[in-house]
């Protein structure tokens, strides 16, 4: 398969605190990858990297071979290609449901009106969100919020779509909705890379999950070798003490 | 209507009202075309300094842009600086008398006028707008640029919208400031409503009278200003119901929600 993304000593400091060191990984097409650990640990900061919401300290990130940290390749261009969903939704407080989904088709891949609302009805459909086309933002729930934040993310049809602890900003009652619409999204073959702290989710949903742990990856393996004989006792510590609570 | 020296101070408002309302009403005009054109020009000049001022200076940024980048920012800062550090009327007199002197160009009071208001309430906007980009969440910026948009267009169709909402308030306020401020004009001769007062009064020897009209002339077009603002305020924000729309299995179900905790 492919690889999309990979990833080789990537480092990452604000100001002189260290928050990834040296990491190496890559995302091939078509793969569900969970990335876990404890608050603090560099998930997060890994995730935006890859979008280059931050810009690393060090190190090299390919995209299908091409390395985007050099400037042959526009920053715009790349990002309209990798998804991303955000812990806080995020969704354009001034535009409508719709809008918030045809905005970028629109201005970014010069889609016409049409054509962009057509793609857009048809994820708002999918994340069973269609029937809200007119409501702003400040007007609708947090799941529901997400749900159609994660159809403004595919409207644009990307690569590979970036979660960023898409849960956890919400209700308890309202992360099953969210993690449904992930678990389709899943099984249709879209690769996707999610931080959680949804355990169940990583463990049922995922193709390999990723432990991190300090600003490194510790281990990177399928959920069954991680759930069940994780090789690190740091990963065993980690999930001991998550799945106990 | 005729007075004289026993006639009271009602027959002589009446009086002066009759006489001289073509006067008010052109010197009322003049206040009006100076400060609203003022307060565009100036609120465009402001809108595109604070969109600069707000460039963010990142990795992708050669050293060439950097630096021009820089001087930008420094000379823009003066400008702001300058203009808000020194009062109206001076700015007034520097430049019509300025220009006279040294170009040898006569401008036309109006101009001179609108060119003056323009150029001071722009220093004035700058700051607001760059307040209003400000505190815009920067996750509205994330996410726009997570879909590809450059900063212009995250600009255009996502921050500026709400910042504009935003800062609306404070627009309305620097509308309101330049009504009355134009007054100051009347040092370089515009015949705005202030100027054309006090040749009324002068006239007349009647102060008193002539000014009282004078302010209520002004307080009309203040609260009509500020009223209509507020209604483009309340246009802004979008309706405050939103329509459901039917499902491809219930496609009669359309109806209305209410807005929960409008603000």
């Amino acid at each position: 398969m492919g690889k999309i993304i990979e990833i080789s000593h990537l480092q990452k400091s604000f100001g002189k605190n260290p928050v990834l060191k040296d990491i190496n990984f890559s995302v091939s097409k078509g793969e569900v990858v969970c990335i876990i650990g404890s608050s603090g640990s560099g998930k997060s900061t890994l995730l935006r990297c890859i979008n280059l919401l931050e810009f690393p300290t060090d190190g090299e990130i390919f995209y299908h071979g091409q390395n985007i940290l050099e400037q042959k390749m526009t920053t715009a261009v790349y990002r309209a290609k990798m998804g991303m969903v955000f812990q806080q939704f995020n969704l354009f407080n001034n535009l409508n449901v719709l809008q918030n989904c045809m905005v970028g088709q629109v201005k970014v891949l010069k889609r016409s009106k049409a054509a962009a609302r057509q793609t857009a009805l048809e994820y708002l459909e999918l994340v069973g969100m269609s029937s809200f086309i007119d409501a702003k933002p400040n007007q609708i729930s947090g799941g529901q919020k997400q749900r159609v934040a994660i159809a403004r993310a595919l409207s644009m049809e990307p690569e590979a779509l970036l979660f960023d602890e898409p849960t956890s900003a919400l209700d308890p009652e309202m992360v099953g909705e969210v993690l449904k619409v992930m678990k389709n999204l899943a099984r249709s073959g879209l690769t996707m890379l999610v931080v959680t702290h949804e355990m169940a989710f990583a463990r049922d949903v995922s193709h390999r999950v990723v432990f991190m742990d300090d600003g490194v990856i510790v281990e990177d393996d399928t959920p069954e070798v991680i759930f069940n004989n994780p090789r690190n006792e740091r990963t065993r510590v980690f999930l001991k003490r998550i799945l106990d609570e | 209507m005729s007075v004289n020296a026993d006639s009271t101070f009602f027959q002589w408002v009446i009086f002066i009202f009759q006489a001289y309302w073509p006067l008010f009403l052109r010197g009322a005009e003049v206040t009006l075309i100076i400060s609203l054109t003022g307060t565009i020009i100036g609120f465009c000049i402001g809108v595109l300094i604070g969109v600069i001022r707000t460039i963010p200076i990142d990795h992708n940024t050669n050293i060439v842009t950097k630096i021009l980048y820089k001087i930008v920012n420094f000379l823009l800062l003066c400008y702001i600086e300058i203009f808000r550090g020194t009062p109206m009327i001076v700015q007034a007199m520097v430049v019509f008398y300025g220009v006279a002197m040294i170009y040898g160009i006569h401008l036309s009071t109006l101009f001179a006028g609108i060119f003056i208001v323009s150029i001071n309430t722009g220093a004035y906007m700058a700051e607001i707008v760059r307040g209003g980009i400000l505190s815009i969440d920067n996750g509205q910026f994330e996410a726009a640029h997570s879909i590809g948009m450059t900063h212009f267009q995250t600009m255009l169709n996502i921050i500026l919208p709400q910042a504009i909402r935003n800062i609306l308030p404070a627009t309305s306020n620097e509308f309101v400031i330049n009504i009355k401020d134009t007054s100051v004009l009347n040092v370089i001769g515009v015949t705005e409503l202030f100027f054309m007062s006090k040749s009324a009064a002068g006239n007349n020897f009647r102060y008193f009278e002539v000014f009282l009209i004078t302010c209520l002339i002004y307080f009309v077009m203040t609260f009509t200003v500020t009223r209509i603002l507020r209604y483009f305020e309340v246009k802004l924000d979008g309706p405050s119901v939103y329509t459901i729309h039917g499902s491809q299995t219930v496609p009669e179900a359309q109806f209305k929600i209410v807005d929960r905790g409008k603000r």
